[in-house]
């Protein structure tokens, strides 16, 4: 209950008076915020008074004599009459009360009287003195039912935030709606986390469906601090130093790769050098395992790369045969990069206008070592201004300007294809750093080195001005309007390369007389005719990038953005006796918003050092161009009723319209009922009380559209472009795509949501539990006609054919504690689970298909026994398994005639079990050290059946990619002025299907790149209890022979991390004081410091998602696993103060 | 409402920078159209493809033939029905194992589109003449479209028109009969060549590269129908048509045999060209550029190369083949020589002396001009280098189309009753590619033209293919010289009936190069790591391989063994035709309905 300490601030005075005078004071809540109506009364007197809006109170009273104050959703607090006339009183908050304030729509509810599903943020504990680069980061974990994951280390990206599920249809954005102040924001990274009063998220119908049309997938609501209340202004500071680095070590196969590689050759005949630029063989890898012997202590990455030392030319091509292996982590990754966050806030009353200003900026470092450039930069600035013109009109107007600049190195125009990519692409053999000409060798190190900085620059303001006109003491009106607008212009001056062009031949080296050189195998240069003696050639330092190639060229967009909203409502309660409370809001809003785009390219840099497009002569200019604009209006009506604080009831009805669909489907009607019920305060529960403080019930069904989707799906659009097929004019034709096959008739979504809740506070309310259970349903859900055959020729037309149902519960456990010696503990924690299921989509049962009944998210799989060893092989007389045509005693009609290993009998003379139905490429055998599936159906044969729900051979559910039970909790501490906290999240439960180089064993084996976990642990007749199977290339498939999607491989991402710990020490008052300092906190962190998982050392983060990232939402890298900026930890120091 | 004057109009906010295919915002006349057209011209006039991409594009496009070899083991044909084929995307890849579409109807639906909109929507609004026309042309890509399916799948279902999402039975038809399919084929290029505009402007489609489309596809199926014992009623339909639509192209007057050879395929402008039906532009400016000539500029590699078998398959220039010539040099397999000795076509597709970059050192660079190859060693520029190259693309040629005529004309009088070919039918086609100009370099070197070819004294090969003609193997000679690396040769073997020259275990020049003296020609091969992992060698004429040891040197002369080169996996007739995916077959299984997987597999 005492969890916060209570901070008093005297203002002494020398005068003293003996007996009763007039006493003056404010009451200001933790951030000095006035407290209106706070009962300011003498103990054990009836005396007393209330405090205004502005939090001040007189009152008579004499030396000695105690005042007792307090508030609704505050401790109450005693202080004690001594020689001061103007005191001066801070309240703390209650930590966790029923009586506590909650912003929802439109408005506060004390906590108790709410009957919607809502979370909220305790702000302080979440997000002061964290190293997070946004509010996003910062909510991960901290409030039930909101689902933050962080995809990758890319600094300036936006955290992916959904509310009560992955998605709630398939064509609308299933992102919740973030509103700050009431207007929507585009980022969430627009908001400096230390301007935030309250976080709240509505998650149900009822309580979101006020704000309409954008809401049917929950509601942030951030509210931002107004005014200081005090006539002397407040000033807090606050400063942060953190320094990042990789979340683990990521630790990539060298040698050990190569040896994958070559076994891989030679499984399928190939003994020729095999690889991407750099080639390996049985006798290369030979070599590269001495040089790791001889070497590998000595030789590191600053050391250049020398031929005949360090690799070597062999065959008539030339090919360049590698012998030192490389680690890209060391030339790529900057570890420790530092970040700084510096915020100020003032705040002060002047008469009845108050206003707050704040500033802030972040300067946060990317870990691409070998950039220019690779920071993002945020600078923030608010101004909140509320002036109560007389007692009917309190105007208010507010500007907030945030500038987020992201500079990175432009290195190429692809998001498929980054330098993250190639950085795991090419195997160990490939050299990165300088020749021993000095020159640099080609790599994405290289390039990222060479390559200008491009930067994402966003600024975005809004205005927004308002009043609200009280017509009476239980009326009013409030009114909104605020325009938005965001410019971004995204400038990409690109370059070209040059470099020791280790993609192309190498060139043999002369002399100045045009011989040709010899160096031994130390590259040391030794006559023709010395033993040991090599041609010497180097790779060529070229100027790659032909003109006008990616990416020779300067690229500016510039997008503009721009909204209006107008949220005007009126509201009158209405009490009847004193049981009766009524509550009654009527309202509109409407929003309107256009985005603009334009982007201009023009190719042929003439000065590739400072690219402008003054200096690009490429003709013509590449110019492309968008214009978009949406519309929404709503009309709602509320009506709260509480009788005796009992039994709440609340009714929403909507009318709302957008412009996403034809005329006629514009405008809907969606209601939402909420109720709830105060057990604890009936009679019959009074036994309990002493446990039970607060015992509430509470329900809520409601619909809310969703009109999240493209505005042209009910039209045949044709969009218009330039051909690559040049005309008789020398110029590219245009074209018109070809129209889609649409239904008109679409419309709005139907969200229903149903909550049951229950809430408790146990134990004076140290103890509060919240628990809800829930079902979302999506009905008209936009979905594709469903069974429409490949023979159609496009897409299916999206109609309002479907429905989804999430099903979900949410656990918040919150325990507080003071001891007597004034030690405080607490802890916070909340789990939450929703799984999404297909209710009607069409009449599809295939496994892979969108079957009704389906859980998004589901892999299926085959459930793997073990790998095959040689004794499982009937063996020829050359001792090696034989390859066999199947016949009709091996297995069913349709695999007979393919080949495959023969297999023993089992032990009791079983038909051994045939799996040429995975064996995908035509060379291709499950040999030993291969897959080995289970016959779940027991058919004598491994099979998907037809891959439909009633004939799906021996494939099931292994898995799925939606993240499930996913949980934060805190623990805290503070003693003395101490205090530390410790804060993990994690998911219970996700598994991912891996693609690419990191994930899948001999994904593409010549290309070369794996993680040392699969090249150290793979199947050899010497290590026949590996992990993974024997060595083949599967040429880039992620579902291919050994590697059929199987639970033995299927990724687990479960994971746990310790999110934040944080020590902290605050001042002492006594010191403070006399530098006329009203509080000082000095802390340290560790941010993501420690990762539990389960991915066997690949490294991979568990919360990546595959083809993510801010740049391309679902391609990024071909969707490679892992392929992307990596995640990171970092430790911190930081101040806070207030003065 | 209460605070706000709602506007009638707050709502309206369709798409602004679209047009949309409905009430007559489209379709209001030729222009409509003609830009609605202009999207099928990259898909079928691939030309070299674009950027990386060579679907359908020659060299790298098409590495899966018979007059290539790599090292180690051959790639494979298909062994398996893949889980899923298909696709509803307009830039979906093709199957290169079958040089065509994948299982994918979005062009047969776009086609039927522009036909449909042209009947409903624009007749009213332009020209009988137009309405012909487009129709036409509607009902060519749609044809064209069609002839690709057939040749990759066989059996497709046929769609005339746009089908509706609701017509589940039509969606859901099993496949058509290849012959039901190919009749409405013909009927759309009857009605083309009856109506489509002999000139449309430049770039355009026209009758004329129509027709010359029609003598391919129509080749294709007629033969196939024939060689394949399907329907010799339909093939002799088929066939007439091709030699009809060639004609067409023969007889319009306005295409000769005036280019040489190399220009054909090299020229950064084909404008003019007087042998060049259709080109494709490229643009280093407009960024429309392909690889195709970085591929051929004797440094990249294709990692399959010509060998001896395509060599040996090189007429001479007295007309006669090696066996039977008198030619000095006739029995010389060294690059040099064949140089001189062969057809000039020989000189014109490869590169005069050994090649490391190329597995059998003779290095195809019939699309890179021969200043490009004067690169090899440096850094070539950027016309011969990376995705920049801007060569234009002959999309469709007379000597193809001439051929095409031959060839209809020689298999119509051979099995299907029709006239004899005659002299002059060689000479207007055959003999006419022969007696192209030859570029002066050429002419410096020493190449000569090659003699004509005389039905009076046609050349007996002993290599010939027992149950083919003397005549029909000259044509298929003349096929396979005239277009290697263009992509015809696996989709001429699969309609001949002879996928099984895919199987190299019937001779071993598969496996070799050139003859050739290495340390005399190319002593970089003779390093010592290619000593100690011994995997240089060549074979002598006797058959005997010598393997280099570090000591032989002077020993290493004969034809180059491709190194580790060894037979693709056993194949059979299943893989004439491509299956459809499981995941296909399922899904009709799952709907009630049948899709009938492709014949053996």
């Amino acid at each position: 209950m005492t969890f916060l300490a209570v901070m008093l601030v005297l203002q002494l005075q020398q005068k003293v008076f003996a007996q009763e005078r007039t006493i003056t004071g404010i009451v200001l809540s933790q951030d000095n915020a006035p407290v209106d109506g706070a009962s300011v009364v003498i103990k054990g007197k009836s005396t007393g008074t209330q405090t205004g809006p502005d939090g001040r109170f007189t009152l008579k009273a004499s030396k000695g004599q105690v005042l007792e104050i307090s508030s609704v959703g505050y401790e109450n607090q005693q202080f004690t009459i001594r020689d001061a006339n103007a005191i001066e009183i801070t309240l703390s908050k209650v930590s966790k009360s029923m009586d506590d304030i909650v912003v929802v729509g439109y408005g506060t509810q004390k906590r108790g009287n709410v009957t919607g599903a809502v979370s909220t943020v305790d702000v302080k504990k979440t997000l002061q003195g964290r190293p997070i680069a946004d509010v996003g980061r910062g909510l991960q974990g901290a409030a039930s039912g909101l689902s933050v994951t962080i995809p990758s280390g890319e600094v300036g990206s936006d955290p992916i935030l959904k509310i009560r599920g992955v998605m709630s249809s398939f064509q609308g954005s299933s992102t919740p709606l973030i509103l700050l102040d009431n207007v929507e924001i585009p980022s969430i990274q627009i908001v400096n986390p230390n301007d935030i009063a309250s976080i709240t998220v509505l998650k149900d119908a009822a309580s979101a469906s006020i704000y309409g049309a954008k809401a049917s997938n929950g509601v942030i609501l951030i509210t931002t601090k107004k005014g200081s209340g005090t006539a002397k202004p407040q000033v807090t500071y606050s400063d942060n130093f953190s320094w990042q680095n990789v979340w683990k070590k990521l630790e990539m196969g060298t040698v050990d790769a190569l040896k994958y590689t070559v076994d891989a050759a030679e499984r399928v005949g190939v003994t020729t050098p095999t690889g991407a630029f750099y080639y390996v063989d049985r006798a290369g890898y030979e070599k590269a395992v001495q040089w790791q012997k001889q070497y590998g202590g000595t030789i590191g990455k600053n050391d250049p790369t020398v031929f005949g030392r360090d690799w070597y030319v062999q065959g008539s091509q030339n090919s360049k045969m590698g012998m030192r292996t490389y680690d890209p982590y060391d030339y790529m990754i900057k570890e420790w990069a530092p970040t700084q966050q510096h915020d100020i806030t003032v705040g002060q009353t002047i008469g009845k206008t108050s206003y707050n200003i704040g500033l802030g900026y972040l300067d946060q470092s990317g870990m691409m070592k070998p950039a220019k450039k690779d920071d993002f930069t945020r600078y923030n600035a608010s101004l909140r201004l509320s002036s109560e013109v007389n007692k009917f009109l309190t105007v208010r107007a507010g500007a907030m300007y945030s500038r987020r600049d992201k500079d990175y190195a432009y290195v190429t125009s692809s998001t498929t294809a980054d330098p993250w990519l190639y950085l795991y692409r090419w195997g160990p053999l490939y050299p990165f750093g300088n020749d021993q000409n000095g020159d640099p060798i080609r790599s994405p190190v290289s390039e990222a080195a060479q390559a200008n900085t491009a930067n994402l620059l966003q600024n975005y303001m809004n205005v927004s001005t308002g009043a609200t006109l009280n017509f009476s003491k239980n009326w009013k009106l409030d009114f909104d309007y605020t325009y938005s607008n965001q410019e971004e212009i995204w400038n990409r001056p690109g370059t070209r390369y040059t470099a020791r062009d280790s993609w192309s031949a190498p060139k043999a080296r002369f002399d100045d007389n045009g011989n040709p050189i010899y160096v031994d195998s130390t590259g040391n240069v030794v006559s023709s005719t010395a033993p040991g003696a090599m041609q010497a050639f180097d790779l060529s330092l070229n100027t790659y990038t032909g003109p006008g190639a990616n990416p020779d060229h300067i690229i500016r967009s510039a997008t503009n953005f721009h909204s209006s909203t107008i949220n005007a409502f009126t509201t009158y309660n209405l009490g009847i006796g004193e049981d009766h409370n009524f509550k009654f809001i009527l309202g509109m809003n409407s929003y309107a918003a256009a985005t603009g785009w334009q982007s201009q390219q023009q190719n042929q840099l003439t000065d590739i050092h400072n690219p402008q497009f003054n200096f690009a002569i490429g003709t013509p200019p590449i110019i492309s161009a968008n214009n978009t604009w949406e519309s929404q209006l709503g009309y709602f009506g509320r009506i709260n009723y509480a009788f005796k604080n009992k039994y709440l009831l609340e009714g929403n009805l909507r009318y709302d319209g957008s412009s996403k669909f034809p005329s006629n489907l514009w405008w809907r009607w969606y209601p939402s009922v909420s109720a709830g019920w105060v057990i604890s305060e009936e009679k019959f529960m009074e036994f309990a009380r002493p446990v039970v403080e607060f015992m509430k019930v509470r329900a809520s069904w409601g619909t809310i559209g969703d009109q999240t989707v493209p505005n042209s799906l009910y039209l045949p659009v044709m969009p218009y472009g330039l051909s690559s097929w040049i005309g008789g004019n020398g110029s590219k034709t245009v074209f018109v795509s070809t129209p889609p096959a649409i239904k008109h008739d679409i419309t709005w979504q139907d969200i229903e949501t149903k909550d049951f809740g229950v809430d408790l506070g146990l134990f004076q309310n140290k103890v509060t539990v919240t628990f809800d259970l829930f079902q979302r349903n999506t009905n008209n859900m936009i979905v594709p006609s469903e069974g429409i055959p490949l023979t159609f020729g496009t897409g299916a037309p999206q109609g309002n054919f479907g429905s989804l149902r999430t099903d979900g519960w949410e656990l918040t456990l919150e325990l507080n504690h003071r001891f007597q010696n004034g030690l405080g503990l607490n802890f916070r924690g909340n789990i939450s689970d929703a799984k999404t299921r297909i209710m009607e989509y069409g009449t599809s049962t295939g496994v892979n298909s969108n079957y009704n009944g389906k859980t998004i998210g589901e892999i299926w799989g085959y459930r793997t026994d073990r790998l095959y060893q040689t004794s499982d092989f009937d063996l020829g007389n050359d001792g090696k398994p034989q390859l066999i045509t199947l016949t009709a005693a091996d297995v069913p009609a349709k695999y007979v005639g393919k080949k495959a290993y023969k297999l023993k009998p089992g032990k009791n003379g079983e038909k051994p079990v045939y799996q040429t139905f995975l064996q995908n490429s035509s060379n291709f055998f499950f040999g030993p050290g291969d897959v080995k599936f289970k016959d779940l159906n027991g058919d004598g044969v491994i099979d998907n059946g037809s891959a439909l729900l009633a004939d799906h051979g021996d494939l099931e559910v292994i898995g799925n990619t939606t993240p499930r039970y996913e949980y934060g909790f805190r623990l805290g501490a503070d003693y003395k002025g101490f205090d530390i906290s410790a804060f993990f999240q994690g998911v219970g439960s996700r598994q991912l299907w891996g693609d690419g180089f990191l994930a899948i064993p001999g994904y593409n084996s010549s290309d070369g790149a794996m993680p040392q976990a699969i090249a150290g642990n793979y199947w050899t007749p010497d290590h026949t209890n590996a992990f993974y199977p024997a060595a083949y290339n599967n040429a880039g498939s992620n579902a291919a022979n050994n590697l059929q999607v199987q639970d033995r491989y299927l990724l687990n991402m479960a994971y746990l991390r310790l999110k934040n710990l944080t020590i902290g020490y605050s001042i002492s008052q006594n010191v403070l004081k006399k530098v006329h300092v009203n509080s000082l906190r000095v802390y340290a962190a560790l941010e993501n410091f420690i990762t539990w998982d389960h991915l066997k050392g690949l490294p991979i983060d568990p919360e990546y998602i595959n083809g993510y990232s801010m740049w391309n939402a679902s391609n990024y890298n071909l969707g490679r696993t892992g392929m992307g900026v990596p995640a990171f930890k970092s430790i911190s120091v930081g101040v806070q103060l207030n003065f | 409402m209460l605070f706000f004057s709602c506007k009638k109009d707050f709502l309206n906010r369709p798409p602004l920078t679209t047009y949309i295919d409905a009430d007559g915002q489209f379709w209001r006349g030729e222009d409509d159209i003609r830009m609605f057209a202009n999207g099928f011209y990259p898909n079928y006039f691939n030309g070299y493809g674009l950027g990386w991409t060579w679907d359908y594009a020659p060299v790298v496009g098409y590495t899966f033939n018979d007059d290539v070899t790599g090292k180690n083991v051959q790639s494979n044909f298909e062994s398996n029905v893949p889980s899923s084929r298909g696709s509803i995307s307009e830039s979906a890849a093709w199957l290169q194992q079958y040089s065509g579409p994948t299982w994918d109807f979005a062009w047969v639906r776009k086609a039927n589109i522009l036909i449909d909109r042209v009947e409903n929507v624009a007749k009213p609004k332009i020209s009988d003449e137009a309405y012909r026309h487009w129709t036409a042309v509607g009902r060519f890509f749609r044809a064209f479209e069609y002839s690709r399916l057939v040749s990759v799948f066989g059996d497709v279902p046929y769609f005339g028109r746009v089908v509706k999402e609701n017509e589940l039975d039509t969606l859901y038809k099993d496949r058509d009969p290849r012959g039901y399919v190919m009749d409405k084929v013909y009927d759309d290029f009857q009605y083309v060549l009856a109506n489509i505009r002999a000139n449309d402007g430049t770039q355009n489609l026209n009758k004329n590269i129509a027709a010359a489309f029609i003598s391919r596809l129509m080749l294709f199926e007629g033969t196939y129908e024939h060689y394949h014992g399907l329907d010799d009623a339909r093939a002799k339909k088929y066939l007439e048509l091709a030699v009809q639509a060639a004609e067409v192209v023969m007889n319009s007057g306005k295409y000769s045999f005036g280019s040489d050879f190399k220009s054909l395929f090299t020229s950064e402008n084909l404008a003019g060209n007087p042998e060049v039906i259709l080109y494709r532009i490229y643009d280093a400016a407009l960024q429309v550029t392909h690889a195709v000539g970085s591929y051929s500029n004797g440094i990249e590699t294709v990692g399959v190369d010509p060998n001896l078998v395509l060599m040996k398959s090189f007429i001479m220039n007295d007309g006669n083949v090696w066996q039977n010539s008198s030619e000095p040099g006739a029995n010389d397999f060294s690059i040099a020589n064949l140089d001189k000795t062969r057809d000039p076509r020989f000189e014109a597709s490869f590169i005069d002396k050994p090649n490391g970059s190329s597995t059998t050192l003779l290095y195809g660079y019939k699309f890179a001009s021969r200043d490009a190859i004067t690169y090899i060693g440096k850094t070539p520029p950027p016309i011969w280098a990376s995705n920049t190259n801007t060569s234009d693309a002959p999309v469709i040629r007379l000597a193809e189309v001439v051929l095409n005529w031959l060839e209809a004309k020689a298999v119509l009088s051979e099995s299907l009753g029709g006239a004899a070919v005659s002299q002059s039918d060689l000479d207007k086609s055959i003999n006419a590619i022969r007696k192209r100009p030859l570029d002066a370099a050429a002419l410096a070197k020493g190449v000569q033209k090659t003699a004509p070819l005389m039905l009076t004294s046609l050349p007996d090969d002993p290599a010939r293919d027992a149950d083919v003609s003397p005549l029909m193997w000259e044509i298929r000679r003349e096929r396979r010289m005239e277009f290697v690396f263009e992509g015809f040769r696996l989709l001429d073997l699969k309609r001949w009936n002879k996928l099984n020259y895919m199987d190299f275990s019937t001779n071993p020049d598969y496996f070799l190069g050139p003859w050739i003296n290495l340390q005399a020609e190319f002593p970089s091969a003779l390093t010592t790591s290619a000593a100690t992992k011994g995997n240089v060698k060549v074979k002598k004429a006797d058959g005997t391989v010598v393997t280099y040891n570090g000591n032989n040197a002077s020993d290493m002369v004969g034809f180059w063994v491709v190194e580790n080169a060894s037979n693709r996996n056993q194949f059979n007739d299943k893989n004439y035709l491509s299956p459809v995916g499981a995941q296909q077959i399922n899904e009709y299984k799952d709907k009630g309905y049948t899709l009938t997987q492709t014949k053996g597999w």
